[in-house]
């Protein structure tokens, strides 16, 4: 947890780690949990990533998986309490961007949630017509793994593949 | 500041009834864009066009309330259009299988001319 957080406090980090992989670059974002701020870290993360060299279109697939893992974070592993904060984590290699997203899991991650692909069919009959993130964010990223933090929260952890232009 | 950022306006053309959505569709949408879809309704609109507009921002929450739109307009026979929405998102209604009960259009006045020939 981070002292004396308060809400509408957005703490950015960029780190060239000097002992690190000299092309490994990591940059931090500690967002509030609160709805709205994953934005935020949908623009970070898409500045970096242009600047890697991504095209537009997976510039975009990045920018909505990071959307939903940011925003279960809020929703669900920080159950929206206003004194815990969400941990990007943007590592820049040299043919890939690593992102993890990290809760301080005040409720664990459902994995009946993680496996299963969702019917339009079926939503129409629920009353519940979401959960699509999780699904979404394993169509759009080339890798994900959810874990557990350090911290003792859920963890996502996503690669996107820097392909050659043709 | 960073919460609700979507304007919704309803206006009618050449039969159409259209809702233009500027900005976010998150779970902040939901409000607004079922009064308006209600609205559009009680008026007697059989045909309808969400009409996008700087929507860089939509994301699974917003897809379940517009998943829960197409539950209303299968029921009531209407019929849905979108128009204005990003190549993304284009794929994400196709990856979600939204497209296969919206129309998709690139812009309004192609939405309107494929909606009144759907009609006629």
């Amino acid at each position: 947890m981070v002292a004396g957080a308060r809400r509408g406090w957005v703490k950015i980090m960029a780190n060239v780690s000097p002992g690190a992989d000299p092309v490994e670059r990591v940059v931090e974002l500690h967002l509030p949990s609160r709805l709205g701020y994953e934005k935020v870290a949908m623009d970070a993360a898409a500045s970096v990533a242009r600047r890697m060299g991504f095209s537009a279109d997976r510039v975009e697939a990045l920018r909505t998986a990071l959307a939903e893992a940011v925003t279960n974070a809020i929703e669900h592993g920080n159950a929206h309490n206003a004194d815990t904060r969400v941990l990007v984590i943007l590592t820049v290699r040299p043919s890939e961007l690593v992102v993890s997203v990290a809760d301080q899991g005040f409720k664990p991650i459902d994995k009946a949630k993680i496996a299963p692909t969702p019917n339009i069919e079926d939503s129409f009959s629920r009353a519940d017509k979401g959960g699509w993130g999780i699904w979404l964010i394993r169509e759009l990223m080339d890798e994900v793994e959810f874990t557990t933090a350090p911290t003792g929260g859920n963890q996502v952890r996503m690669v996107i593949h820097l392909e050659k232009q043709p | 500041m960073l919460d609700d950022d979507l304007s919704v306006h309803i206006r009618e053309r050449e039969g159409v009834a259209i809702i233009d959505l500027i900005g976010d569709v998150t779970t902040f949408a939901e409000e607004k864009i079922t009064s308006a879809y209600n609205e559009v309704s009680r008026r007697g609109a059989r045909n309808i066009l969400l009409n996008f507009r700087q929507n860089d921002y939509i994301n699974s929450a917003g897809i379940a309330i517009l998943i829960g739109v197409v539950t209303e307009v299968n029921r009531r026979n209407q019929r849905l259009a979108v128009s204005g929405l990003s190549q993304h998102f284009q794929k994400i209604f196709r990856m979600v299988g939204l497209a296969q009960y919206i129309d998709i259009y690139q812009d309004e006045d192609e939405a309107i001319r494929g909606l009144n020939a759907a009609v006629a």
